[in-house]
């Protein structure tokens, strides 16, 4: 049966200000149409008991229970996490861009960022944020449970988008702070260049770090509708304002879009970083199902 | 640049409306703040020149649009030729009837006056630039020719002050004088316009080919001209005019009597009843005659005088009948002798009355002297008999010299005979019996050249068997003309039983024959020698050979020949419009200066150049009718006339439909006014307006909009 949270939009959700309500209907939502996981194994927490059955290893049989019942037990335990994950959400002035009937790309990126938190803490994979424009705003370092979650959304709930984009050098100093290989979710527009972003991803990937790119895009910065006239106003920089006739030169404009996405799509590529672009009027639901077949295609 | 539509001159204003929309939408901006603002710069760099040249460009073709359909609906003309560059400048030939038929309607109010402010208005009308130039018609005016063609103002001004007056309007020979003089100014756009009363006698059907064949001239020049006729004036109805004057006399002596027949003619519808013809002299009146004239009638009158002195005189006629002054006189300069001397060299003198071989001819010269009368002769005779009867010096005191039957002339004598007809002499010879042939022939002929023909054989009755007779016929000569009319005699009366053969020579181009024989013998026959002139007989001037001398018509036919052969001595007195006026004047005024004043009260100096033992003042500007008067170095006054054709006075003008067909060879428009000239030459110059090259703009700013539009879009797609 399909879940509600697969029906509602992307604008629908953004009525609701709880993430993490948000974020288990969409990630539940996610995972009801698909067969249950029995992600169960040695864990350092008691999970349950059942029959041993011929083949069993003996040593994970419950002699405490077998001296009270006469019966052989098997002791099960949660799974134990080997997977560390940091979340690392832009929060420069250009995530702030959004059109009129639908929702920002920070809105997009922060609610993103805790479906994904919280489908990691549900698989108890320990996981990390770090919020950032021109320099970190804030880190939290990876962990696991449900009081980390509660950090974790708070923050992300708090966070509110400003300054430049300035991801080379954020992400080189990111670098040494995040020691234990692991996974990097990076959550951004993307738009700085794409020759120092690549550069400075590779120094994670040298890091032996595996890295999901989730780059949000608006439809308008896809599509650029506009018509008459229009004085475009950075969302970074105070001074900057350009006066045109949008119409005149749309077409070059795409044009340079192609480009910038090309370049930024083969230096991902090359190393062999996961490129997801994702426009802020898609489900989260097809991100999450981006971010597992990736996964799994991984595993 | 005018325009028909000047209000809507205001619509150009719309060009602005392209603009307020545009400026409009900027002004009505959204505001994005964008994020991509590095995607945006690079397009915006890579593009914006051109974009703002294509914007530019679009919004030019959308302000010029209305801005120039406002201006083709207010209609623009172009007045101000200065406003075109390069074609405003008219190269213009004005040709002006200045003939004396202008003049109908009185001198200060008639046609002329309309006509010469019409021409003055159009030279100045013209661009700065232009060149004019103004042909008279009828005769060329000084005062013109010194004002420059450029100078329109001046020109302008000095055409406003032309007088008609002149004679008969060369139309076709205007015409070609202006394509030549066309050919020689310096614009572009060309213009001949006739300025004229259109008169149906310059403008004839006899003179169509004439006109035809300058109208080609005009069209195979390689910028051929725009022509206008501008009829001026209305047709006069009444006018009579005095056509011509005959003398009875070639030279006129002191109180000899000379008989002056006015020719009248009433050109008009109006019968004139009880017109006064006066007769004047030298400005006074002498006499009066009272005619009537119907409408188309010509009529004679007739005045008697003798001058009371010698020099020159000038008679007058005039009928004081309407406006039209110039036809209604008719004058003459007449020069008046005291005496004309004459030598006769008698070869066969005689004692017995009327066998000399000169007596006869004596007689007749001076048939008052002999006859014994109150009344004189005009010419006086001395006889000699051989050369030395006369000191050979005296012989330049005689007017003519007569050769009777003499039989040998001495060396010298010829020489001073060849030098004295040189000089303007006269030389009347008659052959006789005496004459040595052999030395006419050799000497007088083949030596000296003063013998017209040489005396081939003698026509005895034993060779010719029958008489001859003067053939009766209708004589040019001036000496001859007389015997046209039957009352002077008859010179086939006479009868001749021997003559001279006359060796006649087909190429002989110098010699007239002045009367002939019945046989087709030349009777007598003329050749010019320098000044003068030499007429030699076929027979004596006695009865041996004929019974002329006992004929009525001795006596006018002797004292014509005489009279003539001395007259050539004078240049003519009367002479028609264009022809020098010359006269002969002492040796000692050579280097000096004679004056002459033309009609118009206007003096000029004229040089007495050397002619010989003369001198010569020679006036060649006569284009003016009327009266001319110079004045010697010495004093001495001569008069001379010069006359027009009284062809004229016909006032009958085309009528509007001949007119278009005068026009068609020369492709002419006729028009009646300046207004119209004006109209015509704005249409001519720019078409009838500008609003249709204009429509053609706006439709193709329209297209390049439309197209230029298109590719804009097809470029942001």
């Amino acid at each position: 049966m399909a879940h509600v949270a697969n029906l509602l939009s992307p604008t629908d959700l953004q009525k609701i200000s709880n993430l993490q309500v948000v974020a288990r209907l969409v990630v539940e939502g996610f995972f009801s149409g698909l067969h249950k996981s029995p992600h169960k194994g040695f864990s350092v927490e008691f999970a349950q008991h059942r029959q041993y059955v011929q083949g069993d290893e003996i040593r994970r049989l419950d002699w405490k229970l077998f001296g009270k019942t006469d019966r052989y037990y098997i002791r099960e335990y949660e799974e134990e996490t080997n997977l560390r994950a940091t979340i690392l959400l832009d929060q420069s002035g250009s995530m702030n861009y959004g059109n009129e009937n639908g929702v920002t790309k920070h809105h997009y990126a922060s609610r993103l960022a805790a479906c994904l938190s919280y489908l990691m803490m549900q698989q108890r994979d320990s996981v990390g944020l770090v919020t950032f424009d021109t320099e970190i705003r804030r880190f939290i370092p990876q962990r696991s449970g449900v009081g980390h979650l509660r950090v974790m959304l708070d923050e992300l709930d708090q966070s509110k988008p400003a300054g430049e984009t300035e991801l080379s050098d954020v992400f080189r100093t990111l670098v040494p702070r995040i020691q234990r290989r692991g996974l990097l979710i990076i959550i951004s527009d993307c738009f700085a260049s794409v020759k120092d972003l690549i550069k400075a991803l590779a120094h994670f990937r040298a890091a032996k770090h595996e890295i999901v790119l989730f780059q949000i895009m608006d439809r308008d910065e896809l599509e650029f509708p506009f018509e008459s006239w229009t004085r475009f106003e950075s969302l970074e920089q105070a001074d900057w304002h350009r006066m045109v006739e949008p119409a005149q030169f749309r077409e070059a404009y795409l044009e340079n879009l192609e480009k910038f996405q090309k370049e930024l799509i083969d230096g991902c590529r090359r190393h062999r970083i996961d490129h997801v672009r994702l426009i802020t009027d898609q489900p989260y639901a097809e991100a999450l199902a981006q971010y597992l077949t990736r996964r799994l295609g991984r595993a | 640049m005018t325009f028909l539509n000047f209000a809507l001159l205001g619509g150009v204003a719309a060009a602005s409306i392209p603009l307020i929309i545009h400026l409009l939408h900027r002004s009505r901006f959204r505001v994005v703040k964008w994020g991509a603002t590095h995607l945006m710069d690079v397009a915006l760099i890579k593009n914006s020149r051109r974009i703002r040249i294509e914007q530019l460009l679009l919004l030019l073709l959308r302000c010029l649009i209305p801005a120039i359909l406002a201006f083709c609906m207010a209609r623009p003309v172009l007045s101000q030729l200065a406003a075109l560059a390069g074609s405003s400048k008219t190269s213009m030939v004005l040709l002006l009837d200045n003939s004396y038929s202008m003049e109908s309607g009185g001198k200060d109010t008639g046609n002329f006056v309309q006509a010469r402010t019409t021409a003055s208005e159009i030279i100045t009308s013209l661009g700065r630039g232009s060149d004019v130039e103004v042909i008279l018609m009828a005769g060329e005016n000084p005062d013109l020719e010194s004002v420059p063609n450029f100078d329109l103002s001046r020109l302008g001004k000095a055409v406003s002050e032309l007088d008609a007056g002149y004679g008969r309007a060369d139309v076709a020979g205007s015409f070609e004088k202006a394509a030549a003089m066309l050919g020689k100014m310096q614009n572009t756009y060309r213009q001949i316009v006739v300025v004229g009363d259109f008169q149906k006698i310059s403008w004839s059907d006899e003179e169509a080919p004439n006109r035809a064949r300058a109208a080609e001239l005009l069209k195979a020049m390689p910028l051929p001209p725009q022509v206008t006729f501008v009829h001026q004036g209305v047709e006069g109805h009444d006018n009579v005019s005095v056509e011509s004057l005959d003398f009875s006399r070639l030279i006129v002596g002191v109180r000899q009597p000379i008989q002056v027949r006015a020719n009248l003619r009433n050109f008009g519808e109006r019968t004139y009843s009880e017109l006064r013809v006066y007769f004047r002299v030298d400005g006074t009146e002498k006499g009066a005659s009272q005619i009537n004239l119907g409408p188309g009638e010509r009529q004679q009158v007739l005045f008697t005088h003798a001058f009371e002195t010698a020099g020159s005189h000038v008679i007058e006629i005039v009928a004081d009948a309407d406006t039209l002054k110039a036809d209604n006189s008719f004058q003459a300069a007449i020069p008046v002798w005291d005496t004309v001397p004459v030598l006769l060299f008698n070869g066969a003198p005689s004692v017995e009355p009327l066998k000399g071989e000169t007596d006869f001819l004596e007689i007749a010269l001076q048939p008052f002297g002999k006859s014994k009368s109150d009344l004189t002769d005009l010419i006086t005779t001395k006889v000699i008999d051989n050369e030395n009867g006369l000191k050979i010096e005296d012989l330049p005191k005689y007017r003519t010299v007569v050769l009777a039957n003499v039989r040998q002339l001495s060396d010298r004598w010829v020489k001073a005979l060849k030098e004295f007809v040189n000089n303007g002499g006269g030389l009347l010879i008659f052959p006789g019996d005496r004459i040595d042939t052999t030395w006419y022939n050799r000497v007088l002929a083949n030596d000296n050249g003063m013998l017209p023909l040489p005396l081939a054989s003698l026509n005895t009755p034993a060779t010719a068997k029958k008489t001859t007779k003067i053939i009766s016929q209708n004589y040019s000569h001036p000496a001859m003309e007389m015997f046209n009319d039957p009352r002077n005699g008859n010179l086939s009366d006479g009868e001749i039983s021997s003559w001279f053969k006359l060796a006649e020579r087909k190429e002989e181009q110098t010699v007239n024959v002045l009367a002939r024989f019945e046989t087709g013998e030349p009777f007598l026959v003329e050749k010019k020698l320098g000044e003068g002139r030499i007429i030699l007989s076929a027979i004596p001037c006695d009865v041996d050979w004929s019974n002329l001398p006992v004929r009525s018509f001795y006596l006018p036919l002797t004292q014509r020949l005489v009279v003539y052969l001395a007259s050539t001595i004078f240049p003519p007195r009367n002479f028609e419009v264009g022809k020098p006026a010359a006269v002969f004047l002492e040796k000692s005024a050579i280097g000096k200066k004679a004056m002459m004043v033309d009609p118009a009260g206007q003096k000029h100096d004229v040089p007495v150049i050397d002619k010989g033992t003369r001198g010569l003042a020679e006036f060649r500007g006569t284009q003016r009718p009327g009266q001319y008067l110079l004045t010697a170095p010495d004093g001495k006054v001569t008069h001379f006339v010069a006359s027009t054709s009284r062809e004229e006075s016909d006032l009958l003008q085309l009528t509007a439909a001949e007119r278009v067909k005068v026009a068609e060879p020369f492709e002419a428009k006729v028009i009646t006014s300046f207004k119209e000239f004006q109209e015509l030459d704005r249409s001519r110059r720019f078409g009838s307006e500008l609003w249709r090259p204009l429509m053609w703009l706006v439709l193709a700013m329209l297209f390049s909009e439309l197209l230029l539009q298109q590719w804009v879009v097809r470029r942001r797609r």
